[in-house]
């Protein structure tokens, strides 16, 4: 088992490699000069030349790739273009909020999905479970930015407005002191991947309570609770955490939608200017740093999953 | 369903009172300069105290609290309430005396000798000295690190001192119109030892904290030398990059008052009695640039019919939602010898396509460059697409970011947009009109117009040089490269308690800024 | 079982579900809205897409004006069409480009099957949006772009699906006598392997599809996309959704469409989802989109 892990890692190591690759080749294919565009107006070429060289700009290529990646392992992503600061700085705040969606958003669909999907697989063939299955198809199909708009026609603008729909961050103070403008956020991203973590844990309940393990628990006399919690749900846990696993990766991606909508101040909303200036240095770190958090969470997952794979536990217990 | 047209109907109903009620206030407001208002508005005599706390656009990491290099709104809003120049232009555009208490020319335009205003102290309580005005502009045209108020000074060729109050000014040309080049917000006065970790000036406040891309801390400066003034005791301005999220701080009294309101909201504002728009009407242009040597903008009936196609009052309307006024393809509408005689050129689409037809170009094909430079920008270029069809010219937008627009080609793209705030007339030609200006974007360089701008620069006598200006401006209405389609009124917002705003024809937003005559009711 | 057989098998089962039937519905009414809306729109309404009705944010004509005054309801029914073609052209593109990857990789195994699920796994490692934004910074919103790009992230996701089937089928016994007849290997992922693995593609086919719609309603939603002054329901919320508390309906019709039309198409992928998993009796309830991220 644990050369399976140890040979994961290391797939996971080369693919960050790659990634990081198609990332620096993409930056090649910009047209125009980077040294123009951070000094824009006040271009001279006695400047330009000059930054040309302080960026090392007329280093070949191979030597421009090692020295970049040699900044993002030491931490200097190098610096943007339309803010002229030191891209970690400009993300140092950002990372955290962004964060702080990621987590509540997880936390709440997990327990979520996990409670509706068991609902849902108790109550199989009832109406509980076409509601919950129905709703949950209908979700799952739209878009973040549509789920986000519906919810601040809904909860903000027109029909109940309760909540602030764009993020205010004064200076200085982290998003979190205002909890009331997290709301919004991080329920449009929980609505977005709650569904299929409800779908999954429900279709793997539904064998697991079909297995013989539960029966044999149910033919010991052992009360209804006491067999769902105590031996059910555990059993449905292990194959449904490796696709909770993805949806928080995907909720990586997400972020940047929702981020947007909201004017949350996060990694997202800094991607989408990014790319609206042309900041090519803060692309860059932006697409690696999501990436790099999808690539780590899927290995977690399939971590996860070898180590809940029975067949495999037994193997090192042999 | 049945509920959101609840919802709409309310607000609109919502929006005709807040109407109603402002139609009555708006002449007002304009002819006291705010000092007053209907309903909860603060009146009398101005009240000391308080803290006025201002949203502004714009700003990042690069934000500075240097006095000579501003670049985004926050920092021009911070230096025209650290600093002052020798001379401004005032809320009319006339010129005001700031530091300087007096500035006259010699007989030949090349001197120009300032007189420092009694009793003006920096900051610390040290009194300004003509040392410290030359050692400002020594900062300025510094020619290893030349500040954003050096490039319109190119004739200014030294300063020295004259006595303990006087500074002269020596240029390598004549200019008659060298006031309007001193009196520039980026030429603030500083002492001669002067350090940006101290930034010590003249203005209506003084630093007290600063943080770059977020905000900034200043309080009252107790040395300065109108008497009465600043009414604050503290100024916070607050970085803000998103419009909506502005003017939700905006209702959500976070902040007093916000720069910059988009114009298809002003009626939402409106409608919030809490709230005062503060509309003034500029200078500020968005044209259309054409380059004259280029195809097809080389055949004048090319530009004769791009400029008939355009509708200007549907400019106005659909893209400034009203908030402007029709222009007539000339800048510097508050120019003394500004050519109001020419007459307003009106859509003629019958005699845009005869001179199309004429130049060979019917059914003509031309690629426009448009970027979010502005609010509007990028509107004002869909509206001139939907326009030009009538006359059967096929316009391609072509829509680029802001950095790539002001990148490797501007003042290269055939056909693009520029922004300018309110100038006078001769700044703004040397600025964007001549051969050797830094920013001609039509690459206009038409040997009768040059020669009567530079001879006009030469002559003192006011009246033979408000004739040679109207004879160039004639030049520029009959065939330069410049769509100047309209005027920008500039739209700003405040709180029902905050005083001592009024418009501002300079296109800078809250009054230019000026925070010193503020109050809070 | 012949090709034809399996197909219509597929779709006879699928059809009989009543959520295939409310999916076609509602994606029926979209696309013909989608379709027929830039040719009824003018007629109906008397302003085309770009000219001007009255002043910005006003409540004139059905649905009111646009921050440019533009007619919103006539907008609102052109605004489909792009956003649909791109989509479709996305999805196919995907398709395409997946199941050969995904055929010669389960059919040939070794090193080009190490290759080829080497390289996805690259591309696996971004989220399909970001992917696309990346691209978008590099080279701009152009329309063929957005049809590569999508089109290329969905590759990776479909080779997987396609891979894993050409893998149950290719110990066949008719694709080992076409192996015996030496039949050229093109010959045999056309004739004999794509026909049995259309299941799990068609239903690749929808989610790809559902997917596509709302990555290129994304991308437009935030000005990355399809570019003024293009009526398009993604964009159309951008630029009316300051002006929601006011006038709510140019956010609100193109919101609805896009969320129908997807519930729609998911519907129907859903519907052939279950369909697939009971011809291919695996036994195992298939969920229409996990793990597809």
């Amino acid at each position: 088992m644990f050369r399976l892990i140890l040979r994961r890692l290391a797939i996971s190591v080369a693919v960050l490699w790659l990634v990081t690759l198609l990332v620096f080749v993409a930056t090649l294919l910009l047209p125009g000069d980077p040294a123009r565009a951070i000094l824009g107006q006040q271009a001279t070429p006695e400047r330009i030349a000059a930054l040309n060289d302080q960026l090392g700009l007329d280093a070949p290529v191979w030597q421009r790739y090692l020295d970049w990646l040699g900044g993002v392992v030491t931490g200097d992503l190098g610096t943007s273009a339309a803010s002229q600061g030191p891209v970690t700085e400009l993300l140092g705040g950002r990372i955290g909020a962004s964060l702080v969606l990621l987590v509540g958003a997880a936390v709440i669909s997990t327990v979520l999905g996990l409670a509706l999907g068991t609902w849902s697989a108790l109550r199989r063939g009832r109406a509980v479970d076409h509601t919950v299955s129905g709703l949950s198809l209908v979700v799952a199909a739209l878009p973040e930015f549509v789920i986000g708009v519906a919810l601040i026609v809904v909860l903000s603008t027109t029909v109940l407005p309760v909540l602030p729909s764009v993020t205010l961050a004064p200076p200085g103070e982290p998003v979190w002191s205002r909890p009331s403008q997290l709301v919004l956020p991080i329920l449009a991203l929980t609505l977005v991947v709650t569904p299929y973590i409800t779908r999954m844990m429900r279709a793997t309940m539904s064998e697991v309570l079909d297995s013989g393990y539960v029966e044999m628990a149910r033919l010991k006399g052992l009360p209804e609770r006491v067999v769902i919690t105590r031996h059910a749900v555990p059993h449905a846990i292990g194959p449904v955490a490796q696709v909770i696993a993805i949806q928080l990766a995907w909720l990586a991606g997400g972020v940047v939608v929702v981020e947007f909508l909201f004017r949350y101040p996060g990694i997202g909303q800094a991607l989408i200017d990014a790319v609206n200036n042309r900041d090519v240095e803060v692309v860059q770190a932006i697409t690696l740093l999501i990436a790099a958090v999808y690539i780590v969470v899927n290995l977690i997952a399939d971590i996860v999953g070898i180590m809940t794979n029975p067949k495999l536990r037994a193997e090192v217990a042999r | 369903m049945s509920l959101d047209n609840h919802d709409t109907r309310f607000s609109r109903r919502k929006f005709l009172l807040g109407s109603a009620a402002l139609a009555g206030a708006v002449p007002f407001l304009s002819a006291c300069g705010g000092r007053s208002d209907a309903a909860a508005a603060p009146t009398g005599p101005p009240k000391r105290g308080g803290t006025l706390r201002v949203g502004v656009t714009g700003g990042g990491a690069s934000d500075t609290l240097d006095p000579h290099s501003p670049v985004t709104n926050p920092d021009i809003a911070r230096v025209r309430n650290l600093y002052e120049p020798l001379v401004y232009r005032d809320h009319d555009f006339e010129v005001s005396y700031l530091v300087a208490e007096k500035l006259e020319p010699s007989a030949d335009a090349r001197t120009w000798t300032a007189t420092l205003r009694e009793g003006v102290r920096f900051h610390d309580g040290r009194p300004v000295t003509p040392a410290d005005v030359v050692a400002t502009f020594r900062r300025v045209m510094d020619p290893d690190d030349p500040k954003s108020g050096a490039t319109s000074l190119s004739m200014l060729e030294k300063v020295t001192t004259k006595g303990d109050r006087q500074v002269e000014f020596h240029l390598n040309e004549p200019s008659a119109v060298f006031a309007d080049y001193l009196g520039q917000y980026s030429l603030g006065i500083v002492p001669a030892d002067f350090d940006l970790e101290n930034p010590v000036g003249t203005g209506p406040f003084r630093a007290a904290s600063f943080t770059a891309g977020l905000q900034s801390r200043f309080v009252r400066n107790p040395h300065y030398w109108r008497p009465g003034r600043p009414y604050l005791d503290e100024l916070v301005l607050i970085n803000f990059t998103e419009d909506d999220a502005r003017i939700n701080a905006l209702l959500a009294s976070q902040v007093d008052a916000i720069d910059q309101v988009p114009v298809s909201l002003v009626e939402v504002l409106r409608s919030d009695e809490r709230m005062r728009i503060l509309s003034s009407e500029t200078g500020t242009w968005l044209p259309f640039t054409m380059r004259v040597d280029r195809p097809p903008f080389d055949d004048v009936r090319v530009r004769q019919a791009l400029r008939l196609v355009i509708d200007r009052e549907q400019m106005i309307n659909q893209v400034l939602a009203g908030q402007g006024r029709v222009g007539n393809d000339l800048y510097a509408p508050f120019d003394p010898a500004y050519a109001s005689e020419l007459p307003q050129r009106t859509r003629n689409i019958a005699e845009a396509r005869r001179l199309l037809a004429e130049a060979g170009k019917s059914n003509l094909d031309i690629e426009l460059v448009t970027a979010p430079i502005q609010a509007g920008a990028v509107e004002a270029a869909q509206v001139f697409q939907q326009q030009a069809k009538a006359a059967g010219v096929n316009v391609r937008l072509r829509r680029v970011d802001t950095t790539t627009f002001y990148g490797d080609n501007y003042l290269k793209w055939d056909f693009a947009q520029d922004f300018w705030y309110t100038r006078n007339y001769l700044p703004q030609a040397a600025n964007g009109s001549l051969p050797d200006s830094p920013y001609n974007e039509t690459h206009w360089d038409d040997p009768e117009f040059v020669r009567l701008v530079r001879t006009a620069n030469r002559t003192s006598d006011t009246g033979e040089r408000t004739r040679l200006l109207k004879q160039a401006q004639r030049i520029e209405h009959e065939r330069g490269g410049l769509i100047v389609w309209g005027f920008v009124n500039q739209v700003d917002a405040h709180q029902v308690y905050v005083a001592g705003l009024v418009p501002d024809r300079t296109g800078l937003p809250l009054s230019g800024y000026s925070f010193g005559q503020v109050w809070l009711g | 079982m012949t090709a034809t057989t399996t197909q219509s098998t597929l779709l006879r089962r699928a059809w009989a579900l009543p959520q295939a039937k409310i999916g076609l519905a509602l994606t029926v009414v979209v696309v013909g809205v989608a379709v027929l809306g830039p040719w009824v729109g003018p007629w109906l309404t008397g302003h085309d897409t770009t000219s001007f009705a009255g002043k910005p944010f006003q409540s004139g004509g059905i649905a009111g004006t646009d921050g440019l005054g533009r007619d919103v309801f006539t907008r609102f029914l052109s605004g489909g069409l792009t956003l649909l073609i791109y989509a479709v052209l996305a999805t196919a593109l995907g398709l395409v480009l997946g199941a050969v990857l995904g055929m010669l990789a389960g059919y040939s195994g070794g090193w080009l099957d190490s290759l080829i699920m080497r390289g996805s796994d690259v591309l696996l490692s971004f989220p399909q949006l970001v992917f696309a934004l990346l691209a978008i910074a590099m080279i701009g919103p152009e329309g063929w772009l957005l049809v590569l790009v999508i089109g290329i992230t969905h590759a990776p996701r479909v080779a997987r699906v396609a891979r894993q089937a050409t893998v149950a089928v290719k110990d066949a016994d008719f694709i080992r006598a076409a192996r015996m007849y030496a039949m050229p290997r093109r010959r045999i992922l056309l004739r004999e392997v794509l026909p049995n693995i259309t299941g799990p593609l068609m239903v690749e086919l929808g989610l790809r599809l559902t997917y596509s719609i709302g990555y290129v309603a994304s991308l437009s939603f935030l000005g990355l996309g399809i570019q003024p002054p293009t009526a398009d329901w993604g964009l159309m919320i951008n630029e009316n959704r300051i002006a929601l508390v006011v006038e709510p309906w140019g956010v609100l019709l193109p919101v609805l469409a896009i969320a129908v039309l997807t519930v729609g198409t998911n519907l129907i992928t859903d519907s052939l989802a279950s369909a697939a998993a009971g011809t291919s009796q695996s036994g195992k309830p298939q969920t229409a989109k996990e793990a597809s991220a």
